[in-house]
């Protein structure tokens, strides 16, 4: 078998799951793009594995890992999500704005400033 | 006793009287400070005074680069006339001042000031070390800054101080370079040494003409000559007995003084004396046509002064050391009397302008008496000081102009007779405008008290009397530096003629004109010289006026060429911030979209550059 | 071109063209469920690829547990107010074109790479439980052991963070 096809699958998935990262707003379904790269590495992996012949069956133990780091990685996430869902009502990507630069958080930060010195913020 | 009492006393003195503050106290205790400084001039001084020894005492000694600074002190005949002088007249000046200023807020730094200005007069008279008489110079000059600025409140008091201060700068700029010269030219920086290296012909008279043209440099400044003369007139707004203290015994004196010290300098130097001549011989008529014209008794007097001080001068270019020195004693007596009897009519009518005076004989008899004593030795009448110390000057300028033919000594002679001629005429104006005719404006309201009139008593009999030191030639010149006489009975005959007409005319025309100011005469003339001939407009145009479009210029290119970068550097950081702000919107998305295109175009760099 | 090849390349198509469904779709649990057919198909790949043991490990943990985790999170966080149809950000053009780019980039330098080389299926070693599980716990095990620790604390992790913390810990 031509080891192009695995190689050509993997990539496509992979691109495919850059683009579900990238363009999709549900928190849940981006992780489902990032699931999509991961398994893109695990045939890439399973597929040299096997060309090389390799002895110690380093690429199918190495899949092995990615999956159990990918169920850890996704528990973890989910509960994040599920976090972000409980204090905003949503896990839209897009909306998730607290940490941009304006305005109102450098308000937010000199009241805290404020709270934590009792001092006035420096002056705008 | 240490010469160095002298110094001190003052000095100590001044902080003393800085402690009281503003205590009922202080004028007293700055008058016994006076008193003290005097005795210990006496006692200082006395020894000396027309004696022929001199004495060294050296203090200390500072290493420098080259000569080292002698921190020495000299008395000798000349210094100790000038010590008494100074001394004598500052103690006067402090026992006025106990009433002039007694409800002065400021007395305490007023008297302070006074003392160490007496400090610093006693450091130049007394310094034996260039360097040491510069430190007093330049004392006196920053003391003189303070005082004339005493009334701060007053723009044209502040405007005065400054003014004297940079004038007097500008000079001084070329006697610390005439210091270097004398120093270079003789290995050392006594004052004694430059005089022996002088008159041994060790220096050369190339050094000699260039260290006294920077030296005169100073002396013209300090002692406000043409063409720095315009800032003794606008130091006029400070205290009264100030004006008296400056004019008549320590400023202006010390320019007088220096050219007197330097006198075998001087003699080395044809050039130089020609310089110091020609300055003179314009000074001297020009100041006195402008106290003409004014209206201020105390700027009368300031050009008085500048014109007295140019007689100084005359006598030392012509080598008259006697006569100069003998007349800037005069002078010390006669101008400090004038001063501190203005002081006691502007104490009993408030005011200095010779508009609102008149008719002040009877209210104010001691003032009367004393100030016309002051006037006469001005205008020199016989018997009065002025007269001898002012036939003195001119006799030994005659000489030079008839014995020795030379062009210094003519130019000197036209322009003292003329002098002569415009003093009388300006100290009989005064005279009549203060104390003669009706009363214009002001009525005094009481004589001063004895603290106020002791020193012009004092200073009224010491003018009287003063004539008697024409008798005693060796006591102004105990080394015997001129020959001839003091009196020159001719000149003196001539003189007494001009002036006396000069008087009487000058009184007729008052007369004419019913008790009016006979200087209208002049008429459009007279605006132009109560201008003073537009020497100050003159400076503006041409010194001020540039600077001030110099530093329009500069502020002009600071804010246009120089800040736009500063500000660009600013807003070009603002506009980078905005921009990264822009980019840090908190969308991940975005974030991660950068990141996976940075990667990429990593991944595409890195295969085109390892194929 | 062998059966193993045709067999192969359907199950490749299979896998990207759901995986394209996956991020594509506008109803999420469809998303989800088409997630399920590309991971099965994937399974098939590996088993293709004599990876056995793996393929049997990819069924049970992505398709079984993985799955029904994102299911529950999908249905745990269904937003009232979210509109069902807006599930693309505005940044979905600059996404696609680089998912292209990257496409391509990959594609082209791996056909460039690896134009001619062929896998030897004939007699390879195959994956089965037993050869994985010896190369596991004899030349792995230290990763293993690792491994498992990492679980352990993103297991707690999980437990902490998706906890009401409502009420201060009671």
């Amino acid at each position: 078998m031509l080891l192009l096809f695995p190689l050509v699958v993997s990539a496509l998935l992979f691109s495919i799951g850059v683009y579900g990262v990238l363009a999709r707003r549900n928190a849940v379904l981006v992780l489902m793009g990032v699931e999509l790269m991961l398994n893109a590495v695990n045939l890439n992996l399973v597929a040299f594995d096997t060309y090389l012949r390799d002895v110690v069956h380093s690429g199918q133990v190495l899949t092995l890992f990615v999956i159990a780091v990918a169920a850890a990685e996704l528990g973890l996430g989910l509960a994040i999500v599920l976090m972000i869902f409980r204090s905003h009502q949503h896990i839209d990507i897009d909306r998730l704005r607290e940490l941009s630069d304006s305005d109102a958080a450098d308000e937010a930060i000199a009241r805290d400033h404020q709270i934590w010195t009792g001092v006035a913020g420096g002056e705008r | 006793m240490n010469p160095a009492w002298v110094i001190a006393l003052p000095a100590v003195g001044a902080l003393v009287v800085l402690g009281l503050g503003t205590r009922a106290a202080t004028g007293w205790v700055g008058a016994a400070f006076g008193l003290v400084t005097w005795l210990a001039g006496l006692w200082v001084a006395l020894p000396y005074v027309g004696s022929a020894e001199s004495e060294r005492h050296v203090l200390g000694e500072m290493a420098t680069g080259v000569a080292p600074i002698e921190v020495a002190l000299t008395v000798d005949g000349l210094a100790a006339l000038l010590v008494l002088l100074a001394t004598t007249v500052a103690f006067l000046v402090l026992l006025y001042s106990v009433s002039y200023l007694r409800d002065e807020p400021r007395r305490a730094t007023y008297t302070a000031l006074v003392l160490l200005f007496t400090t610093a007069m006693a450091t130049v008279v007394l310094a034996d070390d260039l360097f040491v008489l510069l430190v007093g110079w330049e004392v006196m000059g920053a003391c003189s800054y303070f005082l004339i600025g005493h009334y701060w409140e007053r723009p044209d008091a502040r405007a005065g101080a400054v003014k004297a201060f940079l004038l007097t700068r500008l000079g001084d700029i070329g006697f610390l370079f005439g210091i270097f010269v004398l120093g270079t030219a003789t290995g050392s920086w006594s004052i004694g040494a430059a005089n022996e290296s002088a008159a041994s012909g060790a220096m050369s008279t190339s050094q000699a003409t260039v260290a006294m043209l920077l030296v005169l440099c100073g002396v013209v400044g300090k002692s406000a000559q043409f063409p720095l003369h315009t800032w003794l007139p606008d130091a006029m707004p400070g205290p009264t007995p100030i004006s008296a203290l400056i004019h008549a015994a320590t400023m202006v004196a010390a320019g007088v003084y220096l050219v007197a010290r330097l006198d075998d300098v001087m003699a080395a130097s044809p050039v130089a004396r020609s310089v110091l001549a020609v300055i003179a011989a314009v000074t001297m008529l020009g100041a006195a046509l402008f106290a003409v014209a004014q209206d201020d008794l105390k700027r009368v007097l300031a050009w008085s002064t500048v014109s007295q001080l140019a007689y100084m001068f005359a006598a030392l270019a012509v080598g008259g050391y006697a006569a100069g020195v003998y007349h800037l004693l005069s002078h010390g007596a006669f101008k400090a009397l004038l001063f501190l009897a203005a002081g006691s009519v502007a104490h009993a009518i408030g005011t200095t302008a010779m508009t609102e005076m008149g008719g002040l004989r009877r209210a104010l008899p001691v003032t009367f008496w004393t100030m016309t004593v002051g006037f006469a030795a001005l205008a020199g009448l016989p018997p009065v000081v002025g007269f001898f110390s002012k036939d003195a000057v001119l006799g030994v300028v005659s000489e030079e102009a008839f014995q020795h033919a030379s062009w210094q000594g003519w130019l000197l002679l036209v322009s003292g007779l003329l002098t002569v001629v415009v003093t009388a005429a300006y100290s009989i104006r005064a005279w009549l405008l203060v104390f003669c005719g009706e009363a214009r404006g002001a009525r005094p309201q009481h004589e001063a008290p004895w603290s106020m009139r002791a020193p012009l008593v004092l200073l009224a009999l010491a003018s009287l009397a003063g004539g008697v030191l024409v008798l005693t030639p060796d006591l102004v010149d105990p080394l015997g530096r001129t020959e001839g006489e003091l009196v020159h009975p001719v000149l003196a005959a001539v003189t007494t003629v001009v002036l006396l007409v000069t008087l009487l005319l000058t009184y007729a025309e008052w007369w004419r004109v019913d008790g009016l100011d006979p200087a209208e005469r002049f008429g459009p003339t007279r605006r132009l010289l109560h201008r003073e001939l537009g020497f100050d407009r003159a400076y503006d145009l041409g010194i001020a006026l540039p600077t001030w479009a110099l530093a329009r210029t500069v502020v002009a290119t600071d804010r246009d060429v120089v800040e736009p970068y500063v500000r660009g550097a600013g807003t070009g950081a603002r506009w980078l911030g905005l921009g990264l702000r822009w980019l840090q919107r908190g969308n991940v998305q975005v974030y991660v979209t950068a990141v996976v295109a940075g990667g990429l175009l990593l991944g595409l760099g890195a295969g085109w550059l390892v194929p | 071109m062998s059966a193993v090849e045709v067999l192969f390349a359907l199950l490749g198509l299979v896998a990207v063209g759901s995986a394209l469904l996956v991020v594509t779709t506008a109803r999420l649990v469809h998303a989800a469920l088409w997630l399920v057919v590309t991971l099965g198909a994937l399974a098939g790949c590996y088993l293709l690829l004599a990876a056995e043991f793996v393929a049997w490990v990819q069924v049970l943990i992505y398709v079984g547990a993985v799955v029904v985790l994102l299911l529950f999170a999908l249905m745990l966080t269904r937003a009232p107010t979210a509109a069902e149809a807006g599930t693309v950000t505005a940044n979905r053009p600059l996404a696609a074109g680089l998912a292209v780019l990257v496409a391509a980039a990959l594609v082209s330098s791996l056909v460039a790479g690896f134009r001619d080389v062929r896998i030897d299926l004939d007699d390879s070693v195959v994956g089965s439980a037993e050869t994985t599980g010896e190369a596991l716990f004899t030349s792995w095990v230290l990763p293993f052991e690792v491994l498992s620790v990492l679980l352990l604390a993103a297991l707690v992790g999980a437990i902490v963070l998706s906890r009401s913390t409502r009420g201060g810990g009671r």
